[in-house]
């Protein structure tokens, strides 16, 4: 029971029994709002009955030429609301957006190389490991760099995994 | 910083790139050291000298900045042959604004516009701005003369932007929409629109005019193809048409996006908001109280005669069991839920009955009951049953576990949502004590019986029945509420702390854990688990409720002054740097960003809570200089005497405050931060919802602040009025000052009782009544603090009035020494009597006393420590006669007296602490864990945790795995009880230092006054 709907400002007042939730960060307010200001069709916010926050995601998009790609910064869903499938509503939402208006070549996103459980579901949503990013996550954990190619790259070539890891000092964009 | 022709500021690039290096790696001694080489080749290059502000800034150092600052605006001024640039103007910007000198910034391009008109860059420059000083008509202005410079789009929609933000948030009236709406539709007929998020300025401009029809006609035009994504443009035209009254084409638009969408409820809401015409769900308000919204659509009820409601109704049933049909993802809800929605209004017509409701729920139940969104799913439906009927549902609930779901986790789900259930009708507290035992016991039985189902799960995933351990500690504190039987409040703490061993990222239940320390007087713990919630941001403004008020009356200052330093600067942060992201949002276009962003920092700066946080703050650090008159002096003066805090006093009742505050995870015992039921008698309260209180706490934030932030000042009055009295009786009888203050201080506590509800005299009365004993402390309600603060200033105020206190009697200008110290006396043994130990009941009355050490009494030793100042002989207090006169003598005795009854009373608190630090440690673990010692079959507390004790032996890691194995291994009872009994005393021993502290500056007091 989702409506999704452009992340409005209210709705960071809104979003405490999704971010209390160890692993959603809550960012500072000029984040939030730099998303906001430059990429609203790229954060959005499933509510439930009774207007509830089922949870939401905030990406953007960037890049050059070939690189041109849908960014997911964040997707989270409260517990109440797991295990119904709401992420990947989400996170196709996203895509829809990067391939019918942006026209981008493919989607990527980072993950704690230990969070197993998120690296499954990406993969169930047809995202694969394209890198490696060493010690990405303040200096310690590896993060992985997961793409899925988009309907304007035809030739998939975007998601070809790279051979070795890389540094952080190496990604293109922060 | 790149600039043309390799010229930064009309300086080559290569000179200043050392300084921006210098700068941005924050190597500021190495950075003016080049931009004083570079201005003594340029030494009078603007731009030099705006970067050397620029260091200047960041170094701190505030007042040379702006001198430096200014000389390069001057020197831009008078150069004229130089270039108005970019670049200058910019830096000069950015120091003035880190000064807090918009107005500066804004003149020099004012000033660089006024010369060069037609310099875009410029006047994109001065736009930002006017952005920065909330400038909306200059914006507007400013906007059109680029508009007519370039003919941009983008320049137009600025305009119109700041034209609605005049409507929004400043005071122009609806003809400004229409000016709007010409610019837009000249424009129109000339470029066309391109951008998607104009279109969208455009038609909200129209609606604001209700226009909803010439919105439509837009819309279905050649600009709607601006819309890419078709369910955005269908959501739109459904709105615009329903608010154009126009329901029949608004439902089948409306039919079109559940088509798209089958699961989008609002949409299902429109579409029967349509279906039978009732325009509630636009203009519900739903967005105006983002935070409290409410939980079901407050529709009317349909003027629909019968035959027409029925067509309708039956038409909306056959879509959404078409929708049902057509849908095979079994994750879609919205058409199953739609069902229950569509019996609601049936019933708001007066053609429903319950018995349909309770099948719709039924057949719910039966597709999604396992989800844990169920029960707030139906919560709404719930309500419109009548009693009976919730009992009926209940019985058909507990019929389905005689055939559970084959699933285990599917059963378990089920099971859960049923005790859901119950809670939520409140017929689970209506079970007599030993049936809501069995229930909490049933409840943690199913929890050690679903664990092995988490056995594969990643630590970090929540685990099936989590949900259990907060039910169970629910129950368990009705049970203390009902029976006043501590061994419930600590097994709820234990089930809690359990289930944080197992997994220790459950937020729940660190919330819960956290109410229940507070309850029971071990803030220090509660503050723990607060910290461990990592709230940050934006929560703070949502969430520290849960334990800012406790902090405020709690000894633990050096917490409370961090938790009040992060939040207001994350307010003053944000408020400083909001208008740079609504630039941002104008510059990239965004602009239904740029109105919101407004909006919300204005929702933000209209904040109760910060509001209180800025008041506490000042009261805080009034507290924490108590015992040294002079420090407090200096905190006096740093908040201007108090003089602004009157101000805000005063202006309170006409300010319009925002709530913000996320009441959804407060447990039932505090539904608000006003509200705790365990403080009072058992009400036979069944169901606490958490009700919308927004109206009272209003009112209730109101009288505190106004009462609060005349402290600051009350207190420095005080501090004079003391010190006047001993003066002027040795100087002349009366001084100018002396009356200024008197009179000013009859002002305010004529204004203080006011508030608690009396005239100045009456309060007189009260006061008096109560210290002699005629009167009993009741007579001062739950204002206790309020009332005793109101008789230590008023005594100062006598100290130096010429006005007796009572007709009948004369105590003009001595004080009324003896009614403060019995007040305080008085009722500081009483909360220490009342206080038994924490083994035996929660200490309640804990913060109260600390509150009456800190405040009232603080407050008084102020008055005490000024009077003993003034009467010092030597420095500048000495007195002219040498001899003491008949007034100050009397004022001193009075002093002397007060002196070693709030000594002695310390004294008696700092013995009732110790004697509390000092009890041994095992005597009060073992005092704690005995009221829990119980066998399963026996009445009373300790059931429960007599269950998940016995699960230990029982686990093993071929059924538990491997990682609730290892968890469970280092769980401790003993331990937890150990870490109650220590918090205790760490709270204690703050509580005690602030005595001791309190004690040792009044005995060098009475060193110091007795040679006088």
């Amino acid at each position: 029971m989702t409506t999704i709907r452009r992340f409005s400002c209210n709705d960071l007042l809104r979003f405490a029994s999704v971010n209390l939730d160890h692993l959603t960060e809550t960012f500072n307010m000029s984040f939030y709002m730099t998303y906001l200001a430059r990429w609203p069709d790229y954060f959005h916010v499933a509510d439930g009955p009774g207007n509830k926050v089922m949870g939401y995601i905030m990406g953007k998009v960037e890049g050059q030429g070939e690189s041109w790609h849908g960014h997911v910064t964040a997707v989270t869903v409260a517990a109440e609301y797991r295990r119904q499938q709401l992420a990947k509503k989400l996170m196709n939402l996203l895509e829809e957006i990067s391939d019918k208006i942006d026209k981008a070549y493919f989607v990527d996103l980072f993950v704690r190389a230990s969070n197993t459980p998120a690296i499954k579901m990406y993969e169930k949503l047809g995202y694969v490991i394209y890198r490696r990013v060493l010690r990405y996550y303040s200096g310690e954990e590896d993060g992985l760099d997961m793409r899925k190619a988009l309907s304007r790259d035809v030739e998939k070539k975007s998601i070809i995994p790279l051979k070795r890891p890389i540094t952080p000092d190496e990604l293109e964009y922060d | 910083m790149a600039s043309k022709f390799g010229l930064a500021g009309g300086i080559p690039e290569r000179r200043v790139r050392p300084i921006w290096d210098a700068i941005d790696s924050r190597q500021f001694k190495n950075a003016l050291k080049h931009s004083t080489s570079l201005l003594a080749k340029c030494p009078n290059s603007p731009y030099a000298l705006a970067l050397k502000s620029l260091i200047l800034e960041r170094m701190g150092k505030s007042d040379e900045a702006l001198s430096v600052c200014l000389n390069a605006k001057d020197l831009l001024y008078k150069n004229e042959s130089l270039l108005m640039d970019d670049l200058t103007l910019s830096t000069l910007q950015i120091v003035f604004q880190r000064l807090d000198r918009l107005d500066l910034a804004t003149g020099c391009y004012e000033y660089a516009c006024s010369k060069f008109p037609s310099n875009l860059d410029l006047m994109m420059g001065l736009f930002n701005c006017y952005v920065r000083e909330y400038s909306f008509v200059k914006q507007q202005q400013t906007a059109i003369k680029m508009y007519k410079l370039v003919g941009e789009e983008r320049f137009l929609l600025w305009a119109v932007c700041s034209i609605q933000l005049q409507v929004f948030c400043g005071n122009g009236g609806e003809k400004l929409a229409m000016l709007a709406e010409g610019l837009l539709k000249k424009h129109v007929a000339s470029h066309s629109l391109h951008e998607p998020e104009a279109l969208i300025v455009y038609i909200s401009i129209l609606e604001q005019q209700a226009r909803c029809g010439d919105a439509l006609e837009i819309l279905s035009g050649k600009l709607g193809s601006l819309l890419i994504i078709e369910v955005d443009k269908l959501r739109i035209q459904g709105r615009l048409l329903a608010r154009s009254g126009d329901y029949a084409t608004g439902a089948d638009i409306y039919e079109k996006i559940l088509e798209l969408c089958p699961d989008d409820w609002e949409c299902f809401l429109h579409y029967l908001g349509c279906l039978l015409e009732d325009g509630s769900s636009w203009s519900n308000g739903v967005h105006n109280d983002p935070i409290n919204p409410q939980k079901s659509v407050d529709c009317k009820v349909s003027q629909l005669p019968d035959e027409v409601f029925h067509s309708r109704i039956s038409t909306s049933l056959a879509f959404v069991k078409k929708l049902q049909a057509d849908t095979s993802d079994d994750f879609i809800r919205c058409p199953y839920l739609a069902i229950l929605e569509i019996e609601r209004r049936k019933q708001l017509h007066g053609k429903g009955n319950d018995d349909d409701i309770v099948e719709a729920l039924m057949l719910y139940f039966l597709k999604f009951g396992h989800l844990a969104s169920f029960s707030s799913d139906v919560e709404a439906f719930l309500q419109v049953l009548s009693p009976d009927k919730k009992t009926e549902f209940l019985a058909k609930l507990m019929k389905t576990l005689d055939s559970p779901a084959t699933v285990p986790t599917k059963a378990l789900g089920q099971s859960i949502t049923i005790f859901k259930i119950q809670e939520l009708t409140g017929n689970l507290y209506k079970l007599p004590v030993l049936e809501l035992e069995s229930c909490a016991v049933q409840m943690v039985k199913m929890y050690c019986k679903s664990l092995p189902l988490s056995k594969d799960l990643d630590p970090q995933e929540s685990m099936h029945g989590e949900e259990l351990l907060s039910m169970v500690c629910n129950v368990l504190v009705q049970l203390f509420w009902r029976t006043r039987h501590l061994g419930y409040f600590i097994e709820a703490i234990m089930v809690l702390e359990f289930g944080l061993t197992i997994r220790r990222y459950i937020w729940q239940y660190k919330i819960l854990l956290l109410h229940l320390y507070s309850h029971l007087g071990v803030i220090s713990l509660a503050y723990e688990w607060y910290k461990s919630l990592d709230m940050k941001n934006i929560l703070m403004e949502t969430v520290s409720h849960h334990i800012l008020p406790q902090m405020l009356a709690s000894p633990l200052w050096g917490d409370l002054n961090n938790l009040l330093k992060d939040y207001l600067k994350f307010m003053d942060d944000h408020f400083r740097e909001s208008a740079d992201l609504t630039f941002l949002a104008y510059r990239h276009r965004n602009y239904s960003k740029v109105i919101e962003f407004v909006q919300f920092k204005e929702r933000l700066q209209r904040s109760n809570q910060y509001l209180v946080a800025r008041v506490e703050t000042s009261v805080l650090q009034l507290k924490q200089k108590a015992d040294n008159i002079e420090e407090e002096e200096d905190v006096l003066k740093s908040l201007n005497s108090g003089v602004h805090f009157v101000e805000l006093s005063n202006e309170i009742g006409s300010k319009t405050l925002t709530f913000n505050e996320d009441f959804h995870s407060r447990p039932w015992w505090t539904p608000t931060t006003e509200k705790n039921y365990l403080l009072g008698p058992f009400e036979g309260l069944s169901y606490c919802p958490k009700e919308n209180l927004t109206k009272e706490r209003e009112e209730n934030v109101r009288r505190v602040v106004e009462k609060k932030s005349l402290l600051p000042r009350m207190i420095y009055l005080s501090i004079h009025s003391a010190s006047a009295s001993l003066k002027e009786s040795v100087e002349e009888n009366g001084s100018k000052s002396g009356s200024k203050i008197s009179s000013e201080l009859k002002f305010l506590l004529e204004h203080h009782a006011k508030m608690l509800g009396y005239s100045l005299s009456d309060a007189v009365e009260v006061v008096m009544g109560v210290s002699s004993g005629v009167k009993s402390f009741e007579a001062f309600g739950s204002d206790e603090i309020d009332w005793i603060n109101f008789a230590v200033f008023l005594n100062a105020w006598n100290l130096n009035s010429h006005e007796p206190l009572q007709p009948d009697r004369d105590q003009c200008g001595r004080g009324i020494w003896h009614v403060v110290d019995t007040l305080l006396v008085k009722y500081i043994s009483e909360k220490i009597k009342s206080m038994e130990s924490l083994v035996c009941s929660p200490r309640v009355d804990l913060p109260i006393l600390v509150q009456l050490v800190t405040e009232p009494l603080a407050w008084h030793g102020l008055v005490i420590q000024s009077c003993v100042r003034s009467s010092l002989p030597s420095g500048k207090k000495k007195k002219k006669g040498g001899s003491m006169d008949q007034h100050s003598s009397l004022v001193l005795n009075g002093v002397r007296d007060s002196i070693q009854s709030l000594c002695d009373i310390l004294k008696e608190v700092a013995k009732w602490i110790r004697g509390q630090i000092d009890r041994p440690e095992d005597e009060s673990v073992e005092n704690i864990l005995s009221s829990l010692r119980k066998k399963e079959q026996d009445e009373g507390p300790g059931r429960v945790f007599h269950v998940l004790e016995s699960l230990i032996p029982s686990i093993n890691e071929a059924e538990h795995g491997g990682r609730i194995c290892q968890e469970l291994k280092t769980w401790s009872a003993l331990d937890v009880a150990r870490k109650i009994v220590t918090g205790d005393s760490t709270l204690l021993s703050q509580f005690l230092n602030i005595c001791e502290s309190k004690i040792k500056s009044f005995q060098a007091l009475k060193q110091q006054i007795a040679p006088i």
